[in-house]
């Protein structure tokens, strides 16, 4: 392996990066200054050169003056603290990668065989080719167009199928009591229970539990999905941002933005709350207070969910037992309404609904609070 | 034609996304869209904001993940694709300028 040379302005930065280096089979040597740098450039000849930036160390002026002197040495930098513009600063100067803090070997590994390697950007006016595919990709390609060849007898009986599904509606008995919402997040319902203060991701195929978190700090009413984070309301009103990582970890809590909430929906660009008990549906803008950008009158007897269909908010009325269909410049009007038949009878109370992108799901309590919850897909609505 | 050097860009998401800023080396750059390689964990179909200099011009464009995969080092190769019509056409120009004056 190659000799390397290690630029840092600490002991320990050189210690340990040359720990990792040495690890990967690296050759090392540690500089503290500039000037032991290039007298070890000029006598060793090494493959490249790491820079640790910060901590006092001025990266840009030291890759700046080691590739004065060496213009050939590939230079990898360091960041002592995660900056992403610092990154393109050091970039622009000559640092062909740039390490983000904490140094790993694995990364080390990627960066400096890559800054071994390395080699300038193709320009083209071209659009751009399509990356070679694998054999695997060919195969598939094959066996796709072989299935399309199969004829239109398999896909009128597909179709036929697909109509039977669409017009049935399933039922299911979860493993839960006390329900509060139901969300969608592209893959998985998300089943929330206030009573366990617990999430619940479900298969859309058969219901099965595919994980479970428990909440111990808060009590979770109702929750809804971006395309990379999930927002969850707790009890006492607080919205909570977190990222869609099996802890759900929280990344900023807004303190009762949505109170009485029965349902939240994400519309793309704003965050629409339902408070059950002031009847009105509000809209906030995604800013550092989730500030109220208007407020509308809801006209239910008993709000009981929210969802985003992708073109219109529809809210769920537990008495009326109906999805309410609003626009989104005049949510304060009902356009459509589709009844709930399957809660006709009364001995479950609908506590919260989700849409999968063809068909509403909801989910009923028991009325006595002591049968299991019930989900329900229901059939699929003329569009 | 190959740049000297690697061009660095700046990779910003929308706020929905909740993830931190990031950056990478654009390995290719066309009209159509670019290839990058970066150590941000992209995946087929993320939308992103990719900020970088091109013959002096200061490029902003929005652009979604075509397709991503790891190569030999462990980084992350993604092929983006262009989704602002104003701003591709105003990089094809920065193309065509810098291609001609080469």
């Amino acid at each position: 392996m190659a000799a390397i040379g290690v630029l840092a302005k600490e002991a320990a930065d050189r210690e340990l990066l040359g720990l990792m280096l040495g690890e990967l089979g690296h050759r090392v040597e540690g500089a503290a200054r500039l000037e032991e740098a290039v007298e070890f450039a000029r006598e060793r000849k090494p493959a490249g050169f790491l820079i640790v930036d910060g901590a006092g160390a001025d990266g840009e002026s030291l890759t700046r003056e080691l590739l004065r002197a060496f213009p050939l040495l590939p230079v990898v930098a360091a960041l002592k603290v995660r900056d992403a513009n610092r990154a393109v600063a050091l970039m622009r100067v000559g640092a062909c990668e740039v390490v983000a803090p904490p140094w790993t070997p694995e990364d080390l590994k990627a960066s400096v065989s890559k800054g071994l390697r390395f080699q300038g950007t193709a320009l083209s006016v071209a659009a751009a080719a399509p990356l070679s595919r694998s054999p695997l990709w060919y195969v598939l390609s094959v066996a796709l167009f072989l299935a399309a060849g199969l004829g239109a007898a398999s896909l009128k009986r597909a179709e036929r199928n697909r109509a039977a599904a669409a017009a049935r509606t399933d039922r299911w008995e979860l493993p839960v009591r006390h329900p509060a919402g139901l969300a969608f997040d592209g893959k998985s319902l998300w089943l929330i229970e206030w009573f366990t203060q617990s999430f619940y991701a479900l298969s859309p195929a058969d219901t099965a539990v595919q994980l479970v978190r428990h909440l111990t700090a808060e009590t979770p009413v109702a929750a809804a999905f971006t395309s990379e984070a999930m927002w969850t309301v707790s009890a006492d009103g607080t919205v909570i941002r977190r990222m869609r990582d099996d802890k759900m970890t929280p990344l900023t809590r807004y303190p009762r933005a949505a109170p009485n909430s029965a349902g939240i929906a994400f519309d793309g660009l704003y965050l629409w709350a339902l408070d059950g008990r002031a009847r009105v549906l509000r809209k906030h803008l995604v800013d550092r207070e989730l500030s109220v950008l208007a407020t509308y009158p809801w006209r239910g007897l008993k709000a009981a969910g929210l969802l985003f269909d992708g073109a219109s908010l529809w809210t769920l009325d537990a008495a009326d037992r109906r999805l309410m269909r609003h626009a989104l410049d005049r949510p304060q009007d009902v356009i459509a309404a589709v009844p709930l038949p399957e809660y006709a009878e009364g001995a479950y109370v609908p506590v919260g609904a989700a849409w999968d992108g063809a068909r509403f799901w909801t989910v009923g309590e028991a009325k006595d609070g002591k049968g299991p919850a019930r989900l329900v897909r229901h059939k699929e609505e003329p569009r | 034609m190959r740049a000297p050097l690697l061009v660095p860009a700046l990779l910003r998401f929308p706020g929905s996304a909740a993830r931190q800023d990031s950056w990478g080396r654009l390995l290719k750059v066309t009209a159509g869209g670019a290839e990058l390689s970066t150590a941000a964990r992209l995946a087929k179909g993320d939308v992103l904001q990719l900020q970088f200099e091109l013959g002096g011009e200061r490029m902003a464009l929005p652009a979604r993940v075509h397709h991503a995969y790891d190569d030999d080092d462990g980084q992350r190769v993604a092929e983006l694709r262009w989704s602002d019509m104003v701003e591709r056409r105003r990089l094809a120009r920065a193309l065509v300028g810098l291609l001609s004056r080469a």
